[in-house]
């Protein structure tokens, strides 16, 4: 081991937090710290993923980063081949979850992978439109097959169409049969999340890093907005609901809307005219697909799609009949944005010279051909496939409620999937049984002990990373899909070291401009609406359906998020000052702080803190 | 603006003294660098200091005699009288060496060159532009010459004659970053009152990034400025003033100011090309009647420290290898970012 080299906390050095005792066992033992591991695993590196997971991992929800371990790792390790890395580890430590990337750095292994990579590789940026259009299809085939995946509670008497049909299978069998194909649909729409995604970043990447060899003040935002997409499908349920705010005023019923009255309440009012019942025929037509959009990563359950909770599209609503009634144009203007990616490229073009002219047009040309799919499979996999599956679950726990095995529907989330196959299991028994069994003691119980732990996880502040870092971080995936660099290493090292002495938080330059105002550190969207107008949002990570509160905010901070992050793109769009991936922002950052937000720099600055609240713990 | 450097160069007669607007990089010899640079500017469109130049032909001439001849006296105090016709009365003006040698790179011996600011009347500027040959005789130049090879015939000393801008800000611009040679920037730097402050150092000035496309501010620095010069009373020399602390802790220029500097950038890159090293003025000048305007005072091809270039990552080949899927491929395929390798 490197003497005086920095590193972070050794994971085998992490206690428990009071009340998270035992939690080991909510979790499957592969994914654990031990002993038997331990001289490799206290040697690498373990970064935080707040990006997908900024909350405890929920045992069922567990799923999620399960599938992609699977997914994304065997295209970079064995269809690809791809000569730099091998797949990506998981730990949970406290019930998050810490990452831990492995790269190939041996010439002649990387020197034998590299011809098997590069045939595979070529084959589908030679054919990537019709790969792409090919893999429309299939997402969309899953979620049509998910969607037909139903759970309801075992009846009382086996329907008489068993007998009369002679199937010789029961309803019971049909519902472990249908919780298996649940779980192969998601595993399935898991390989499809990450078929062409390392590509289209590798492709992206390079044209960043051409970008930024050349200029080297280059921001992440400016060569994404020379590479974004025009019509985007991500950001289609925010241009619905911009357009159905512009229909709302246009029918007269915009008063509705802005009543601040509760979902329900305001479309009961609506319901009562004309006007009214047509303004919400038309936001039924969207609806579907456009509304299974999470206010979340999608990797979260408890991240509910405006489907379910339609709270945040109603307060954007709100938002946009305002903003309209003020006379805003509020659709945006597609040639306008086309106008605006052009003069930005045609700008950097105009600075170079010969061959670079060249480099920089093809580079571009390739990254605007693979972008659709980075924008737009973030629609269909984590909003549209994962919203649907989360629901699902839902369906699942009431079976299992109505089974006598738990006692409300979201205890199935603090069970791990084949812990649910399990518990369908134990209830097809008691129901051929008829007689009460152990089971409805075994699973209530387990649930109660998990759910004090996952509090007790709540209140426990993960670190950014652990373990000891490598030299360099450029491996190609966790640069562009974690947005960690030896930069990123570099600031939470010193964040770690120094505290913020200077009251000075670094993160990354997202989205320009200056900004002075009162923090308020906002964990989940459901405590956006304790946002006042003005003030600095600072928070674990944004998603597109924030963007609601980015008409209000000054600057946005968040500790998560890199050269994709959503928070980012939803700034410039308001043109809020924007800093990403502070690593500790939500931490170190009290709501009521006056902060001073440089999105050009990155740099945070604690102007006056505000009064620690009563009782908080020194040095959490 | 031309209309009163030509008036003014009606008076000046023969090749002693020229009207700046006419001096063209092929005069280098005659008028040096600095009013080569002048002349640029003025054809490029931008408000530049009236002024007249007094040949490197006229200093050949003064060194034979070692005084003014009288023909050359004569020739100035015409010009200079021009000048005063702007306001009706003596005009400070500024009387600056321009070297014929001086921007090359073996012979950067600028320090050895005399600026006098706050000049007012005719025997003073006559005076001062006397010192400024007289220095160039100093032994020290003298050894310096001869320690280039530069023999007593080679090039000579021009001395520009210019009205002086009082400046409220002043300080250059460089229409690349000076350090990474990034061309999508324009940096700024500023300070209060004329511009010897930031070029000579006494300051740390106010600094703007700029990037050219977006016009966005890419980065800024208060600096401290705590001293500034400014035209003395009865326009006889310049004073170094304390900066009270308020002005300290306020931006030198405002953002029309830094908006109006940036266009400026972007129209003298149109006209001379890439990478350029710009000092300017915001203030007033017999010129302006009173009026505060933007002038630029000098142009030179700007100086990347060349330690810096060669630090700076090579651009990757890109366009020059098979293709840019090649070029992603072997990215991914682990070659460091920009090696070149394709």
């Amino acid at each position: 081991m490197d003497q005086g080299r920095r590193s972070f906390r050794n994971p085998f050095d992490i206690e428990t937090p009071p009340g998270a005792e035992g939690w080991e066992t909510m979790y499957p033992a592969y994914l654990q710290f031990s002993e038997e591991m331990r001289e490799r695993d206290e040697q690498k590196l373990w970064f935080f993923d707040q990006m997908h997971n900024p909350e405890p991992l929920y045992p069922f929800d567990l799923m999620m980063p399960e599938s992609w371990l699977v997914s994304l790792n065997q295209y970079t390790t064995r269809v690809w081949n791809l000569p730099t890395a091998l797949g990506i580890e998981h730990r949970i430590v406290n019930g998050y979850l810490y990452l831990s990337p492995n790269v190939i750095d041996d010439p002649a292994a990387m020197a034998e992978r590299e011809p098997v990579f590069a045939e595979r590789a070529r084959h589908y940026f030679e054919n990537w439109d019709e790969i792409y259009a090919n893999w429309v299809d299939k997402a969309t085939d899953c979620i049509e097959r998910l969607k037909a995946i139903g759970f309801e509670p075992l009846p009382d008497r086996e329907p008489l169409d068993t007998v009369l049909h002679a199937r010789g299978t029961t309803t019971a069998f049909d519902l472990l049969a249908s919780y298996s194909r649940y779980l192969e649909n998601m595993h399935e729409m898991a390989y499809y999340h990450f078929e062409m995604l390392n590509l289209a970043y590798g492709a992206y990447l390079t044209f960043l890093e051409f970008c930024r060899s050349h200029f080297p003040a280059i921001t992440d935002d400016l060569v994404a907005r020379m590479v974004a997409g025009i019509d985007v499908i991500l950001y289609r349920p925010d241009a619905e609901l911009r357009r159905l705010a512009v229909r709302a005023v246009e029918l007269g019923v915009g008063g509705a809307l802005t009543s601040g009255a509760a979902p329900d309440a305001t479309t009961a009012e609506l319901g009562t005219t004309e006007a009214g019942r047509q303004w919400l025929a038309e936001l039924e037509e969207v609806k579907d697909p456009w509304f299974y959009y999470t206010t979340g990563s999608g990797y979260c359950h408890a991240k509910r799609a405006w489907i379910d909770d339609p709270r945040p599209p109603f307060a954007a609503l709100a938002d946009y009949v305002r903003r309209v009634e003020r006379g805003e144009d509020l659709v945006r203007s597609l040639d306008k944005l086309r106008a605006e990616r052009d003069r930005i490229a045609d700008g950097y073009r105009s600075l170079l010279d010969g061959d670079e002219v060249t480099g920089f047009d093809d580079l571009l040309a390739l990254s605007r051909q693979v972008f659709p799919f980075v924008e737009n499979h973030n629609f269909y996999v984590e909003h549209w496939h994962h919203s649907i599956f989360f629901n699902k679950a839902r369906e699942l726990g009431a079976v299992l409620v109505a089974a006598g095995l738990l006692e409300q529907d979201d205890d199935i989330y603090f069970l791990h999937r084949y812990e649910v196959y399990q518990a369908l299991y134990e209830a097809e028994a008691r129901w051929a049984l008829g007689v009460p069994t152990r089971s409805e003691y075994i699973w209530r119980e387990e649930v109660a002990r998990r759910r004090q732990i996952y509090a007790a996880f709540e209140k426990w502040n993960p670190p950014p990373a652990l373990g000891v870092p490598p030299d360099k971080v450029t491996e190609p995936i966790t640069v562009t899909l974690f947005g960690i660099n030896t930069d990123t290493i570099e600031r939470w090292l010193a964040a770690e070291a120094e505290g913020s002495p200077d009251g000075r938080l670094l993160g990354l330059a997202a989205s320009p401009g200056v900004a002075e105002g009162v923090a308020r550190v906002v964990h989940q969207v459901e405590e956006l609406d304790q946002l006042e107008d003005g003030e600095i949002l600072v928070c674990p990570l944004t998603a597109p359906s924030w963007s609601i509160v980015f008409a209000r905010i000054a600057a946005a901070v968040s500790d998560g998020g890199g050269i994709m992050s959503h928070a980012a793109i939803v700034s410039r769009e308001y043109g809020l000052p924007a800093v990403v991936a502070t690593g500790v922002g939500t931490r170190v950052l009290r709501t009521g702080d006056r902060l001073r937000v440089d999105g050009g720099t990155g740099v945070v600055t604690v102007l006056e803190r505000a009064a620690a609240p009563a009782g908080e713990a020194a040095g959490a | 603006m031309t209309d009163l450097h030509v008036a003014a160069g009606q008076t000046m007669g023969g090749a002693q003294v020229a009207v700046t607007g006419n001096c063209l990089p092929e005069h280098v010899n005659h008028v040096g660098g600095k009013a080569v640079g002048l002349g640029s500017l003025l054809r490029a469109g931008q408000r530049v200091p009236a002024s007249f130049v007094v040949t490197a032909g006229a200093y050949r001439e003064y060194r034979r005699g070692q005084a003014l001849p009288q023909e050359l006296r004569a020739a100035i105090a015409g010009a200079y009288a021009s000048l005063c016709e702007l306001d009706g009365t003596e005009v400070p003006v500024a009387v600056r060496s321009s070297a014929t040698v001086e921007d090359s790179a073996e012979a950067s011996w600028a320090g050895q060159f005399q600026t006098f600011l706050g000049v007012s009347g005719t025997e003073e500027v006559l005076a001062r532009v006397e010192e400024c040959w007289a220095a160039a005789l100093d032994p020290h130049v003298g050894a310096y010459r001869a320690g280039h090879q530069l023999g007593p015939d080679d090039g000579g000393v021009a001395v520009i004659v210019q009205e002086l801008v009082d400046a409220r800000a002043a300080g250059v611009i460089f229409t690349q970053h000076p350090e990474t040679g990034d061309r999508s920037l324009v940096v700024i730097e500023s300070s209060h009152g004329l511009g010897e402050a930031v070029v000579g150092g006494d300051v740390v000035p106010d600094l703007f990034e700029i990037n050219k496309i977006t016009r966005q501010q890419h980065r800024s620095r208060l600096g401290t400025k705590h001293t500034e010069y400014r035209l003395a009373g009865g326009g006889r020399g310049v004073q170094a003033r304390p900066v009270d602390p308020a002005r300290q802790q306020a931006w030198s220029i405002s953002e029309p100011e830094l908006t109006a500097l940036t266009d400026m950038a972007a129209a003298l890159e149109a006209k001379l090309g890439r990478g350029l090293d710009v000092e300017w003025a915001i203030g007033t000048a017999p010129s302006t009647h009173g009026t505060e305007a933007l002038f630029a005072l000098q142009v030179r091809p700007i100086t990347v420290d060349p330690r810096r270039r060669s630090e700076r990552p090579q651009p990757p080949a890109a366009g020059r290898g098979p293709d840019a899927i090649g070029h992603i491929l072997g990215r991914l395929a682990g070659r460091e970012p920009g090696t070149g390798a394709g």
